[in-house]
């Protein structure tokens, strides 16, 4: 299957700060990519870029072959578009403001009602037709927010920090939406928090000062893709004793208790366990440590601003591409 | 897409009280000038009386009418794009499959909507007098056109000035001094009187004078679509700019 979206070497500068320098990434049918970063990365520029609403200083986007830039009518067909704050009419209904949107993307007269109707039940709208805007809930305004951008059925949906500002059940309910789109289109969305780029993503990118740093797979399956171990022992030992078994290839204090320890290929954590518990430290706890996002995102975005912003901000090429992540 | 959003500009305007205030306020001061026109007129000996009652009214009643569109107009225009912009409604615009010249006229149409019915309201006024008298309807149908024209310029004004910035109230601002310099531009007062056909030319009321005259003359129709065409012109560039920052 062909490629959803394809970046190459996005820019854009506000006058002489380059906001976005360099962008690559690529998008099938299925996936959810992520960019992460902390305030002015530059991931809102990205997204307003690819949306079609602001013009890239350099490169180019391609939404299903269209060029995005030189003929964006015909690419914006297939995007839907949920920026930071959802563009909604205070003074119109729900029903009212999808048939806009509906009409602006260009459905026919005779499918709009039935586009309409498919949004809103997708969305958990389906009794909200009548409601007047101005009076709807942030976490209703931001569903609606999602029935406009899924409207005319994209194949690329765009959303901006989809769940900023809501409670954790409009949380839990547009993260189940977000999931529900992922099989019929690609989809991009932008987050500063961590923990909802791991609940919805397949694939992360991580931004800063407009660069990628990292792009990554989330690997739902990988349990333990490098085999290290969180343990907390009643009777700590010696570090050097615990990184004498036999299965520990490495050993790291954390805290007077917990340790972090990294198997040799082949070692099992159930032989780990076997092992401890003979030698009488008292097992407590055996995790397995999480090559999680969050750990990957603060390595280098602590590395960067640990080695000065401008030299060490540059994106390594080796992790730039195929970074396995598992996470359980 | 153009009648779209047209459409949904018509009807944001009369969803508020704005467009309808604005209506009720030209009726009840146009009628007060009517009867004041007419007051004046019936008081006269016919002997006195050197123009008919249609160029009394086309001259007090259609003039005040395009004095109120230039004060309303800017009203109306002032949230249409720098609204937009403010409440950030224009990202749906914006991600749709619709040129910046759809959106413009769009949003232009529906202000010209409402600029064709506040310029009906003296028109109706006077047809009811047409139900006692008999009325130059030539000179009437010339003094509505008159007032249309201004009024679609002083629309292409308020548009571009609503582009200009993400406060609805600047645009205002601004759309008032653009459309009051284009008022008293000609009133240089013998400063520089070489330029003074320039700057006759350039005031929207010396055209004007001639519809309400019942005179239609190409160069005053060319004045108010090219001065129409070179705001909305402006307000595209404005836009495509922001696109490019």
């Amino acid at each position: 299957m062909g490629e959803l979206l394809s970046v190459r070497g996005l820019g854009r500068r506000y006058g002489t700060h380059p906001a976005l320098a360099g962008v690559d990434l690529q998008l099938r049918r299925g996936e959810v990519l992520g960019l992460l970063g902390p305030n002015g990365a530059g991931k809102s520029t990205c997204l307003q870029i690819l949306s079609g609403n602001l013009a890239p200083s350099s490169g180019e986007v391609q939404v299903l072959g269209l060029d995005l830039i030189r003929s964006p009518c015909p690419a914006k067909r297939h995007i839907g578009y949920l920026p930071e704050r959802p563009p909604l009419y205070s003074d119109m209904r729900v029903d009212e403001y999808l048939v806009y949107c509906a009409r602006l993307r260009g459905i026919p007269r005779r499918r709009r009602a039935e586009a309409v109707e498919r949004a809103k039940a997708r969305c958990g709208l389906a009794d909200a037709g009548t409601r007047p805007i101005v009076k709807l809930s942030k976490g209703y305004r931001q569903r609606l927010g999602l029935a406009q951008a899924i409207v005319h059925t994209p194949d690329l949906v765009i959303l901006d920090e989809p769940t900023d500002g809501l409670d954790p059940v409009q949380i839990r309910v547009v993260r189940e939406l977000i999931r529900g789109l992922a099989a019929d289109c690609g989809l991009i969305l932008s987050s500063h928090i961590l923990s909802e780029v791991q609940a919805v993503c397949s694939r992360v990118l991580i931004l800063r000062d407009g660069r990628v740093l990292h792009q990554a797979r989330l690997d739902r399956d990988a349990q333990t893709p490098n085999g290290r171990y969180l343990v907390r022992l009643e009777r700590a030992p010696q570090l050097r004793a615990l990184g004498a078994l036999p299965e520990v290839a490495a050993a790291e204090s954390l805290a007077a208790d917990r340790f972090r320890i990294s198997l040799h290929p082949g070692g099992s954590p159930s032989s780990l366990a076997k092992r401890i518990l003979e030698s009488g430290w008292g097992l407590m706890e055996l995790t397995p440590d999480r090559t999680d996002l969050e750990r990957i995102f603060f390595d280098i975005l602590g590395g960067v601003s640990g080695g000065g912003e401008s030299g060490s901000g540059e994106p390594d090429s080796a992790e730039q591409e195929g970074g396995e992540l598992g996470w359980a | 897409m153009i009648f779209a959003i047209a459409r949904r500009e018509w009807q944001a305007s009369f969803l508020t009280a704005q467009a309808w205030t604005l209506l009720a306020a030209s009726q009840l001061i146009l009628a007060w000038i009517f009867l004041r026109v007419l007051e004046g007129f019936s008081g006269l000996q016919v002997a006195q009386r050197k123009v008919g009652i249609t160029l009394e009214l086309s001259v007090n009643l259609f003039s005040f009418t395009a004095v109120l569109v230039l004060l309303a107009v800017p009203l109306l225009s002032m949230r249409m794009l720098s609204g937009e912009f403010r409440e950030g409604t224009f990202n749906l615009l914006g991600s749709a499959p619709v040129r910046l010249t759809e959106i413009l006229l769009g949003k232009f149409l529906g202000l010209a909507a409402l600029v064709i019915v506040m310029g009906l309201v003296p028109l109706e006024i006077c047809l009811w007098l047409g139900l006692g008298t008999d009325l130059d309807l030539g000179l009437l149908a010339a003094a509505t056109l008159g007032v249309w024209l201004s009024g679609l310029m002083f629309a292409a004004v308020g548009l571009f000035a609503s582009c200009l910035t993400t406060h609805p109230g600047l645009a205002a601002v601004a759309s008032y001094g653009i459309l009051v310099l284009m008022s008293v531009i000609n009133r240089t007062g013998g400063v520089w009187s070489g330029g003074a056909t320039l700057f006759d030319w350039l005031a929207w009321n010396e055209h004007l004078f001639w519809f309400l005259q019942g005179v239609v003359r190409m160069s005053d129709l060319l004045y108010f679509l090219l001065f129409t065409l070179f705001f909305l012109a402006l307000a595209h560039r404005w836009l495509a700019n922001r696109r490019l920052g």
